[in-house]
């Protein structure tokens, strides 16, 4: 017989160290109710319990300041779950999840804007969305309007913005935010030529400072390049767990 | 936790001001438009019901005017965040922030409307000169309850309505028949003693009458009707709070 634990999520303040553990997952299980609609009350009522499936099974994964984790793994083998969980954005059925300072995502960097507000009504309302508090922004506003080069737009209401303009808008957002761990999807680029090279500029400039990155892509290569860690995820649960060179030959091997 | 419930609080302001200001974009009247609206209201069912009533009600359309104000408070509110959650998926999958500022901005960009109208409703009642000899008091009671109704059941109702959508066709029904059960049109004294007891399940009963007491010469409620109501409301605030904190770690789940 299994001991369930109960879900629990921690949260602490940075960690000032270097070495010291940043992330701690304990027998973390995420399960989804299958629905092949949106349920109804009557249903429920009707049916009872639903069946479900295990996105993640009992992962165990300890993350340290500074690590530059890469997961690889199939589509539908728990990664985007994982990240939703660090993030705090889903929590677990079962297990711990422990994390301390400032987590970002750089996964759809539009949401959260509304259209009918102007750029900078949109920077205090991503901002603290994100976890930033008020003078913090208030403090970094002119460095966030150069980076995402909006201009004299910053006044006008962002449903007049191109798209791209959004994007970048979103992107400064989050890289302003001085996070202590940032979560990145695969779609690294964003907007024209040019932002692309001062976001993957600053993406690097990440990965360079002792900031924990934890990024979930195809792109072998990078991870192999830029990542210190792999994580091989396989049905939900870690398959293998090492250097990016010998992680990702045996994964391209598996295939 | 300071920090914590100034972000909170923070958020909760900007949020409120996003409401307001995508309400009233590129209107001319802006918001002039919630006086509008219930003043219609009166002067249509005043003028309808003055036919078939058999004993006057004082100041008939002070009285009306003041239930109206705090029905539509009410009214609008639930509709609006019943369905929030839902309709806000995208900040949802976004990051981890307090998910009921999403419900709360809401009834608090109604509330800003309420205030400004009732500083207009003084106008007739100083003329009129109806203020009640504990009118403040009166007032205050009156905020609190429909403060912590409104808030309690939309968390309620928004929460459920994550999983079971049926929860806002619900609620729209409910609130078409739950006008004709609150004593907005009518009062109270011309209901039979012996169907009583069905107002004092109402939680607005005791709410709406504290209203038309303070500003428009009606007597308040009575003792009964007030406990009734009033334990009522905080049985319903507490289970709102309760599911909203138990659901709202897995609305990613199901948006």
């Amino acid at each position: 017989m299994m001991e369930y634990k109960k879900s629990k999520r921690v949260t602490r303040f940075a960690a000032k160290n270097q070495n010291s553990t940043v992330i701690t997952l304990t027998e973390v299980t995420k399960s989804y109710t299958i629905h092949h609609e949106k349920p109804t009350l009557v249903e429920h009522l009707i049916n009872g319990r639903n069946e479900s499936f295990n996105a993640l099974e009992d992962i165990n994964l300890e993350i340290k300041k500074g690590e530059k984790i890469g997961i690889i793994g199939p589509n539908g083998s728990g990664k985007t779950t994982l990240l939703k969980i660090i993030a705090g954005i889903t929590s677990p059925t079962m297990g711990i999840v422990k994390t301390s300072g400032m987590i970002v995502s750089l996964i759809d960097l539009e949401a959260g804007f509304h259209p009918d507000l102007t750029g900078e009504q949109n920077i205090y309302l991503n901002g603290m969305l994100l976890g930033m508090g008020k003078k913090e922004i208030s403090g970094r506003i002119k460095k966030i309007i150069n980076f995402a080069d909006i201009g004299r737009f910053i006044d006008a209401p962002l449903f007049t913005y191109s798209e791209g303009m959004k994007l970048r808008l979103g992107f400064s957002v989050v890289v302003h935010s001085d996070p202590d761990i940032i979560l990145l999807d695969e779609n690294l680029g964003v907007g024209d030529e040019e932002f692309r090279k001062k976001s993957f500029n600053k993406i690097q400039e990440f990965f360079r400072k002792g900031i924990s990155i934890i990024i979930v892509s195809h792109y072998l290569d990078f991870i192999k390049k830029y990542c210190n860690r792999a994580i091989w995820l396989d049905n939900g649960v870690i398959k293998r767990d090492g250097k990016p060179i010998n992680i990702i030959g045996q994964y391209l091997r598996s295939q | 936790m300071l920090a914590k419930s100034r972000h909170f609080i923070d958020l909760l302001f900007v949020m409120t001001e996003k409401e307001l200001r995508a309400r009233y974009k590129n209107t001319f009247f802006g918001f002039l438009w919630i006086v509008v609206n219930p003043l219609l209201q009166m002067l249509v069912i005043g003028f309808i019901f003055r036919l078939f009533i058999k004993e006057p009600i004082q100041n008939y359309y002070l009285y009306l005017f003041a239930g109206l104000l705090i029905w539509n408070f009410f009214s609008i509110s639930l509709t609006k965040a019943t369905p929030s959650i839902v309709n806000e998926r995208s900040l949802i999958k976004k990051a981890k922030f307090p998910r009921a500022v999403i419900p709360l901005s809401i009834i608090l960009s109604n509330f800003v409307h309420l205030l400004l109208a009732f500083l207009l409703l003084f106008i007739p009642v100083l003329i009129l000169g109806t203020l009640a000899k504990f009118w403040l008091l009166e007032l205050l009671l009156g905020f609190i309850l429909i403060i912590t109704f409104t808030v309690g059941l939309s968390l309620l109702t928004s929460a459920l309505n994550v999983r079971f959508r049926d929860i806002n066709f619900f609620v729209q029904a409910a609130l078409i028949l739950w006008f004709y059960a609150t004593p907005i049109v009518y009062s109270i004294f011309v209901v039979p003693r012996n169907l009583i007891w069905l107002w004092r399940i109402n939680p607005l009963t005791s709410t709406v009458q504290l209203f038309q007491s303070s500003l428009a010469g009606a007597p308040p409620p009575g003792p009964a009707m007030f406990i009734s109501n009033s334990i009522l409301i905080f049985f319903v605030t507490a289970l709102g709070v309760l599911m909203f904190i138990k659901e709202s770690n897995n609305f990613d789940d199901w948006v």
